[in-house]
């Protein structure tokens, strides 16, 4: 543990100068192979431990035709059906023998695979992991009945009222781009799975391809014997993926608003998207918008004090910035206690932002809030897990690590004035979409 | 270098372990925890005040909630809330209090250059609780709608274990969710919570766990402050046993929902620390490994015939399943239960999922774990429980639980010594002892109740039909389990609207 928790020391010490640029604390190494597949490798002093995380840069996003919303997380279960080596059974034993801890999730932009398991048994697992990355093989039995498992999971999911909201959301936010559809699925296409085995054997060529996939080993590696364990075991990869044909969203031009009913009893929610740009750090009015966050519906902003803490009218309000590859949408979410309330609320919400696009934020307050995030990120980075699982989102958008360090250094650089021109250009009513859900 | 890594696994473990000291504080008999890695730049605390759910008052059930709640996002004698809020941004760094049955940790990080701005806080709020209105009022009314929207409507998986918690529990401090009851909650007063705290948050009723890169001198300097707090004596309650369950009982609550959830279960008397809790964690982990597919409930009834999500079994009460991968801390008890977790099914199915579990539970008990299986598992776990506590934070959490559990050393380290030492006789000794599947019970969240009552007290075959193709193998193998025998008196059946819980 020692040197891990050293260089977060160390990172500490370069913040408060608050000349360093380098904000990621750990060293980093770069394996490329001429067949496109990257690989980061962060040693740590993590005795015995190594994560795994294989970060597939495609998810719902690149479900672009019509009728196959769902299908990127629908593959993401097929991938632990094994291969003519590995059959599912021998994998799931294999890892089982090991006592990794393995699992995998799907987002809009990215399919993550990641496991923890003791170092000693990373060439068995590359071995595994390269196999199936390369070599699945899944009849079509087998296809037709993890749908059942997935359609388990969206009924799961599906009691919740802020997965019924969110669903509308992005459905009245996107006529034409795949973020219209929520990363579960519509329903009609996961009943439609079942029908699917050809089209999911064309997925996994197009996507599952190694320009298209990073792979990052944290914890007790050695760098020279894992770079030749990645070409050993990767190189036979063969490129071609193909760029799905996601059609940009066009310009929002009226305000958008729609009503839903959940089927039960729940406090009225509120969803507000507003739409935003694509993660770019060299876009001063995106990353502003991550601070306005914070200032203007995290836990220590006037609203935050006046609706939850004073009025005790919502049960939460919080606001989030966009973090995609494609422009997508500042939401703000809130839950209320009274039904009467709502257009209160709202007014409310709406007084916020436009009290920002007038008035400059407190430059101590922007200036605390942008270091405790920093802060925040770092301190949550002390094993080899943590690590490896922050990195996805980043890594996904730009392919790159350094991004982090260009994120955080950009962040660090907002100003009132930049917060203010940001809140001007986002957040105005043509470009706002509004969900109320109401309960039975 | 196999051997190698496997000894350095070894060695933090044992290195964590034997730095853990038992000690008392000054004038103290509450005893401190101590877990040094001078390497680490944030200190950990965790607090373990012996107070629970279990100390809820007749009538004020949701009490302890309530003053968990307001040690977390509730202001002191001096400051708002909303004061502390802002003025600990620049810190990074928060606290907060984590109700449990039988303990509450006030628990907070920091890292080492904030740390003498940040004690103040974390110290006041312990010491000198605001206890306003505003706070209270802002508590109780989350926990009241929590019980009377969230959990009867919006999360069927949480609903079916609180119900099934309730009737193993009955009769038990146990029986009620950590929330109490909408009752309890409307009944409860400002200056209830302010007398409950000064009862139970007194300075002979904790022990301190601190962790991390700390000096000697915050252990004393802490104490010394900590002996500030209201002077009282150590909350020695034990909860009461829960009556043995006889027969299989069902309780169904009606609601309109497309998926069946359903979870079951019986009390067991056997806490971790004993050899033999060792043994059924082998047989339990077979069965039904957490989250994992491993799990041969998993494989039976998600991965062969995809009829839900996931299907687990426990033998270690185990809260906040849907979103954790890993048992969580802190969480211990004196009494615990076996219970198996099925994942929403189809309502056409659910009648054919309890048979199958049910069955396999049977299979278990009377046929016991096979050679290979054995093997497999403790080799699984042996190298597993090497995931559960990766963080100082959750190392101390760990070494409070041994305290609770009054383990000698470390649970994690005798656990996987003991996957060197268990035999096959041992796992399925203790499976005959703590296992069984005559006498349950059964909680199942759906609709149309009516129709599952006459089906399970007909125990008519529940036949099921698959969208999509099945081997021989499983065909063949349904046929067995659509007339498994689960025939359940009709007096043994409970039908419940949502409206009528957490009254």
């Amino acid at each position: 543990m020692k040197s891990v928790l050293t260089a977060v020391l160390l990172f500490f010490l370069v913040v408060t100068n608050m000349n360093g640029q380098k904000v990621f604390p750990y060293e980093t190494h770069y394996v490329e192979l001429p067949n496109g597949f990257k690989s980061i490798l962060i040693p740590m002093d993590s005795p015995g431990l190594v994560s795994y995380y294989s970060v597939v840069r495609t998810g719902s996003r690149d479900e672009w035709e019509p009728g196959k919303s769902g299908f990127a997380h629908f593959f993401e279960h097929m991938m632990f059906r094994g291969t003519d080596r590995y059959p599912g059974r021998v994998y799931d034993s294999i890892i089982t023998s090991i006592g990794a801890d393995a699992n995998a999730y799907t987002d809009d932009d990215l399919t993550v695979y990641h496991l923890n398991f003791a170092s000693e048994d990373l060439e068995k697992v590359m071995d595994l992991e390269s196999d199936r990355f390369q070599y699945l093989n899944y009849s079509k039995e087998q296809f037709q009945t993890e749908s059942g498992a997935v359609y388990g999971e969206y009924r799961k999911g599906r009691t919740s009222p802020v997965s019924v909201a969110f669903e509308k959301l992005r459905e009245i936010a996107f006529t034409e781009h795949t973020y219209g559809h929520t990363t579960i699925g519509y329903e009609a296409d996961i009943k439609d799975m079942p029908n699917q085995f050809e089209y999911s054997k064309s997925f996994y060529k197009r996507y599952y391809r190694p320009e298209n996939v990073i792979l990052v080993i944290a914890g007790d590696l050695d760098v020279a014997k894992t770079t030749g364990m990645i070409k050993k075991y990767y190189s036979s990869w063969k490129p071609g993926y193909v760029m799905p044909e996601i059609k940009p969203e066009p310009e929002q031009k009226e305000f958008r608003k729609a009503e839903v009913e959940y089927d039960g009893k729940t406090l009225p929610l509120i969803l507000i998207g507003f739409k935003a740009d694509a993660f770019n750090v060299n876009d001063k009015d995106y990353m502003a918008s991550f601070a306005f966050a914070e200032l203007a519906f995290g836990e220590t902003s006037e609203l935050y004090k006046k609706l939850v803490l004073e009025e005790q009218k919502v049960q939460f309000v919080a606001g989030w910035p966009a973090m995609q590859r494609d422009p997508y949408l500042f939401t703000i979410y809130s839950m209320i206690k009274n039904p009467d309330d709502i257009d209160y609320v709202l007014s409310e919400i709406d007084k916020t932002i436009e009290k920002f696009s007038r008035e400059l934020p407190d430059a101590g307050k922007l200036a605390n809030l942008i270091k405790s995030s920093k802060y925040s990120f770092l301190m949550n980075l002390d094993t080899p897990e943590n690590v490896a699982s922050s990195l996805p989102p980043y890594i996904t958008l730009t392919g790159d690590i350094k991004v982090i360090d260009q994120f955080y250094n950009a962040l660090s650089k907002i100003t009132p004035e930049d917060i203010k021109n940001a809140v001007g250009k986002y957040f105005v009513k043509e470009k706002k979409n509004l969900v109320v859900l109401r309960g039975k | 270098m196999k051997n190698l890594s496997v000894l350095f696994l070894l060695i933090i473990f044992l290195s964590v372990t034997t730095m853990i000291s038992a000690g008392n504080g000054p004038g103290n008999d509450s005893g401190v925890i101590k877990l040094k890695v001078d390497s680490d730049p944030t200190v950990s605390f965790r607090i373990w005040f012996k107070v629970g759910s279990q100390d809820d008052p007749k009538g004020k059930e949701g009490l302890a909630y309530i003053v968990s709640s307001l040690l977390s996002e509730g202001g002191t004698k001096t400051k708002t809330y909303s004061q502390i809020l802002e003025e600990m941004v620049p810190l990074a760094a928060s606290y907060s209090a984590n109700l449990a049955t039988e303990m509450t940790i006030y628990s907070g990080r920091v890292h080492k250059d904030n740390l003498k701005d940040y004690m103040p806080y974390f110290t006041e709020q312990i010491l000198n609780p605001g206890f306003r209105e505003e706070d209270f009022n802002r508590a109780v009314s989350d926990a009241i709608n929590y019980l009377s929207t969230t959990l009867r409507y919006s999360s069927d998986e949480e609903l079916g274990k609180a119900v099934l918690y309730n009737s193993v529990f009955a009769g038990t401090e146990y029986q009620n969710t950590l929330y109490g009851t909408i009752s309890g909650l409307k009944n409860i007063t400002l200056a209830d919570a302010e007398a409950f705290y000064k009862k139970y948050f007194n300075r002979n009723n904790f022990v301190l766990g601190i962790g991390g890169g700390f000096d000697e001198s915050l252990v004393n300097e802490l104490m010394a402050e900590l002996k500030k707090l209201p002077e009282g004596v150590e909350n020695t309650k034990k909860p009461g046993k829960p009556a043995p369950v006889e027969g299989l009982n069902v309780t169904i609550v009606e609601k309109n929902a497309n998926a069946t959830a359903i979870s079951m279960g019986f009390p067991i008397n056997l806490k971790r620390g004993k050899r033999e809790w060792y043994a059924l964690a082998i047989a339990n982990s077979w069965l039904g490994e957490h989250r994992n597919s491993s799990s041969h409930l998993y494989q039976v009834i998600r991965e062969e015939r995809g009829l839900n999500y996931g299907d687990y079994s426990y033998i270690e009460h185990f809260p906040n399943g849907g979103r954790l991968s890993m048992p969580p801390v802190n969480v211990a008890r004196n009494n615990q239960m076996f219970e198996i977790w099925i994942r929403p099914v189809p309502n056409e199915t659910r009648h054919f999922a309890l048979r199958a579990a049910l069955r396999e539970l049977t299979m278990l008990v009377d046929n016991g774990m096979s050679k290979e299986e054995f093997e497999l598992t403790k080799g699984f776990l042996k190298k597993y429980v090497l995931h559960y506590a990766p963080t100082v934070s959750a190392r101390l959490g760990y070494a409070i639980d041994d305290r609770f559990y009054g383990i000698n050393g470390s649970h994690l380290e005798k656990f996987r010594k003991m996957m060197d030492e268990i035999t096959l006789d041992e796992v399925n000794a203790a499976i005959k002892k703590h296992l069984q599947y005559k006498n349950m019970q059964i909680a199942i969240i759906t609709d149309n109740a009516q129709a599952l009552k006459d089906a399970l007290v007909n125990d008519s075959p529940s036949p099921i039909t698959y969208s999509t193709p099945k081997s021989e193998e499983i065909l063949k193998e349904d046929k067995i389990i659509e007339v498994f025998p689960v025939k359940i008196r009709p007096e043994k059946i409970r039908i419940f609207k949502t409206e009528e819980l957490f009254n």
